[in-house]
């Protein structure tokens, strides 16, 4: 028999629906690019759904070995056991083997099992199952344009915001440092959607994704919707939900940027250049607003689609500074901008988005006066706010026991 | 990017896509997603909007122009394969329940204990036979994997056979890579399983049961070598449940069918592998692909006239949407199959009847109206919605003549086009006078046959071995 531990533990990578799998075509890849004296390993594995790994400090192997073949994120995983991957997959409550779909740009398949191999990774706890499931399903839904995402070289990510009754029970932070760490709700569901897209889809930094700096919200980026602080109908409903539904909402955004102010301050950072790109391609941006403004707005009687409609038209950039970007500056004559934006400068500046709606506002934040509010500007096509409804399993429960 | 160009190639129009140099891990991993892993693309060097006009016409000419007219009239290469585990590599170490529990989680089992495949037992296997272990003995879809000499030694230590099965186990292999047996099909929605039948001396040889209980467990000749099949098909076919193989039931391996060559021999029939062109005494087996028929239970009759009503009407109601092989989907490929205890092949002998003889009389005499044929094929299944008629299938040379004599709905059509699609097989209990039908499954799992051959100095090697 063997000594030590013995490790039975799943493989988290993408085999496409022919059979191929993703690293040998990462291999070629990050061999070009020099990534071989880091990782190792890369498509150094034995091409099984099971590995066994034997010895003292199995599972910090398992760690260093995921890493050298190109698995993680730079940070330490859970290795994901047969045992850890069944109970997340009973959190879960779906069948291991139902396909999801492909994730682009590699198309390894999305199976249930895979996702729960990648959540484990994560460190989720099995009650996440359900909400890393529904961000998969998001990502892989055409509207996303999950290849767009992976392979440009903008430093677009996934936002993640739940809205509803769960985000209290299972500790998925809304208020202070919503957007920060700490909390492992916030910090594992989202770093699962992440190494779903690093380890099925294959966008692995500097060999298939070539964004020039990328940002740290892929590590995660994902928070709640606060609902004590929201004067306003929450997002859910608005997105005609009902108010005990659980609703995750998805949209590709780029840095987050910190605003301490209220409506103008938010509206002058969304009228700048990061606006750029919805100034392009068109899209959904996402607002947060904090606790302390969102009181004051209220109080003023200002309702949601007001402050949208506020910070809509205030949010624009003159056709002169607008002709000084990179974009229209550098791509002059060759790339036209779309017909609302053109028809906008002419007549005396471009909104950062389309229409109103094209917004997104949520309140979260710590209840404090010196508001901090924030913004997400976005990227790419086409237009996308996807909300997929949580069908939590029977028996659910967001505490798991030890 | 590459969407114009994957779009012309998949028009077949050769492409070449100019792709500047940050731009080329890109543009390879675009490909690959685009499904065309090796779209042709020719580097333009540096970044075009930082050259002086000279510099680029330089670089064009130099380094672009070659690339384009090399992806414009060369071939390009095939895409790689996928890399497994080598063949001899030893993929785990462990106790037998930690082998098995691995072997299960990683799909290589068929859910029962296999027995671990060590190297010594796989040579164990390979010396019954004289090809050499990398021997190439075809390619098995789906996956495309070669079946070789090696991986079916594998499989059949982990079936459980007995090292001087191989020589069985390689012409099984033969066959299930024989293009005309369409194992690609072996995962269909109906689900019908592989029959293996086996002739000639090395029945007796290996202790094959070709009596009593012949189709049921409990000999370990018959058992395990239907076994193997089945592993074989998961293991190096590549069928694999809720993957490739997509019965919508399926069955599961059926022990081997071994022919009581004792029999044919005291009644002079020729044996079930003289349909493909063998003779009494040769070491033949046959597989074709069938789903599940019935025992016909009390064959009762002192002389064939009385007897054969009874088994042409069992041919009929066991074939029903099996027609289809006959008339619409394919043109005669239904070969249904008869299997007689020897007691019932003795007794039509007896009255001077040949096997052939049999044939004829079931070809014409198990036969059912046209409309109920069409009911099968059309009203009931929908497999042939071309909306015409039998006769008129018939009339434009897309179905055997036979059935297109007249128009009358009433006429009797045969199930078969020819008395040869009929096979019969004798074995089962001698005293027992029970049949039992196969219905086929046409050209999805054609009837083939492979010659087992035997190692040099077989019967020393067996005698050692026993």
């Amino acid at each position: 028999m063997s000594n030590g531990d013995s490790l039975w533990i799943l493989l988290p990578t993408g085999q496409r629906a022919s059979g191929e799998w993703i690293d040998d075509t990462l291999h070629s890849r990050a061999s070009e690019q020099g990534l071989l004296d880091r990782l190792t390993q890369v498509a150094a594995f034995p091409r099984q759904r099971v590995e066994v790994v034997r010895g003292p400090n199995a599972e910090g192997q398992v760690n260093e070995m995921f890493y050298r073949r190109g698995w993680a994120d730079g940070l330490p995983i859970v290795p994901p056991t047969m045992a850890r991957v069944d109970a997340m997959l009973r959190g879960g409550g779906q069948p291991r083997n139902t396909v999801l779909g492909e994730a682009q740009p590699l198309q390894g398949l999305v199976t249930v099992e895979k996702v729960a191999i990648n959540a484990v990774m994560a460190g989720c706890e099995d009650c996440h199952m359900p909400f890393v499931l529904a961000a998969a399903q998001a990502l892989i839904e055409p509207e996303f344009n999950l290849r767009g995402v992976q392979t440009t070289d903008e430093n677009v990510t996934p936002l993640l915001m739940l809205s509803g009754p769960a985000a209290k029970t299972m500790h998925m932070n809304s208020r202070f440092g919503a957007l920060g760490p700490g909390w492992r709700a916030n910090a594992a569901i989202g770093r699962a959607v992440r190494l779903i897209m690093h380890n099925l889809g294959g966008g692995w930094p500097s060999a298939v994704a070539f964004a020039g700096l990328g940002q740290p919200g892929r590590y995660t980026l994902c928070l709640a919707e606060d609902e004590e602080f929201n004067p306003w109908e929450s997002l859910r409903e608005e997105l005609g939900f009902a108010a005990d539904d659980n609703v995750l909402v998805v949209q590709r955004a780029e840095s987050v940027v910190n605003v301490t102010g209220g409506l103008d301050d938010l509206a002058s950072v969304m009228a700048s250049a990061t606006s750029s790109f919805s100034r392009l391609h068109g899209g959904t941006v996402a607002v947060v607003v904090a606790p302390y403004v969102a009181k004051l707005l209220a109080d003023e009687g200002r309702s949601k689609a007001e402050v949208k409609a506020y910070l809509h038209e205030n949010s624009k950039m003159t056709a002169a500074a607008f002709e000084k970007t990179w974009i229209p500056s550098r791509l002059a004559g060759q790339t036209k901008a779309p017909r609302w934006v053109r028809e906008a400068l002419a007549a005396g500046g471009v909104p950062a988005v389309e229409k109103p709606e094209d917004i997104t506002v949520i309140v979260a934040g710590g209840d404090i006066p010196i508001p901090q509010c924030a913004y997400m500007p976005t990227w790419g096509f086409p237009s996308c706010r996807i909300a997929k409804k949580i069908d939590l399993p029977q028996g659910w429960s967001p505490v798991t026991e030890i | 990017m590459l969407r114009a160009s994957a779009a012309a190639e998949a028009a077949g129009v050769p492409s070449s896509s100019l792709v500047c140099d940050g731009f080329l891990g890109q543009g390879a991993t675009t490909a690959v997603g685009l499904g065309l892993p090796n779209l042709p693309m020719a580097k333009v060097p540096g970044h075009v909007d930082t050259q002086t006009d000279n510099e680029l016409r330089d670089n064009l000419t130099s380094v672009t122009v070659n690339a384009v007219i090399e992806n414009l009239t060369a071939a390009q290469p095939a895409a790689v394969m996928i890399p497994e585990p080598g063949p001899q590599d030893v993929v785990m170490e462990g106790s037998f329940d930690e082998i098995n529990r691995f072997f299960y989680e990683n799909g290589w089992s068929d859910g029962l204990p296999i027995v671990p495949p060590t190297r010594a037992k796989i040579e164990s296997f390979l010396a019954f036979t004289d090809l050499p272990t990398e021997h190439v003995i075809g390619k098995l879809l789906p996956d495309n994997r070669e079946a070789t000499v090696w991986n079916v030694a594998v499989n059949g230590v982990m079936a459980g056979c007995k090292p001087q099965y191989m020589p069985v186990l390689v012409a099984l292999a033969e066959a299930m890579a024989d293009p005309g047996y369409g194992v690609e099909h072996s995962g269909n929605t109906p689900g019908a399983e592989t029959l293996i039948t086996i002739n000639g001396p090395i029945i007796k040889d290996l202790e094959f049961n070709y009596e009593q209980g012949a189709l049921r467990d409990g000999f370990m000749a018959n058992t395990t070598v239907g076994r193997w099949w089945r592993l074989y098909l998961r293991n190096v076919a590549g069928f694999i449940l809720h993957q490739n193989d997509k019965g919508t039931f399926g069955n599961t391996w059926r022990v081997v069918l071994a022919e009581n060559e004792d029999a044919l021999a005291k009644i002079d029939w020729p044996p079930h592998s003289a349909d493909f062109g063998h003779a009494r005494g040769d070491n033949v087996v046959t597989i074709s692909r069938f789903t599940g028929g019935d025992v016909i239970a009390s064959v009762f009759g002192q002389k064939p006239e009385d007897m054969l009503p009874y088994l042409a009407d069992a041919l009929i109601s066991q074939s029903g949407w099996q027609l289809i092989f006959t008339v619409g989907m394919a043109d005669g490929s239904y070969t249904p199959m008869l299997v007689l205890s020897p007691i019932l092949a003795e007794t039509m002998a007896k009255a001077g009847w040949s096997k052939g003889d049999v044939r004829q009389w079931l070809f014409e005499n198990a036969r059912i109206p046209a409309w109920k044929f069409e009911q099968y094929i059309v009203e009931f299944t929908n497999f042939y919605s071309g909306g015409r008629s039998m006769f008129e299938l018939a009339q434009l040379g897309k179905a055997n003549e036979l059935y297109g004599v007249s128009k009358d709905p009433d006429r009797l059509v045969p199930l078969v086009c020819d008395p040869m699609d009929i096979q019969i097989v004798i074995s089962g209990d001698p005293g027992r006078t029970n049949a039992q039908v196969f219905s086929h499954n046409g050209i999805l799992g054609f009837p083939t046959a492979r010659a087992i051959r035997l190692p040099n100095d077989w019967k020393n090697k067996l005698t050692g071995a026993q």
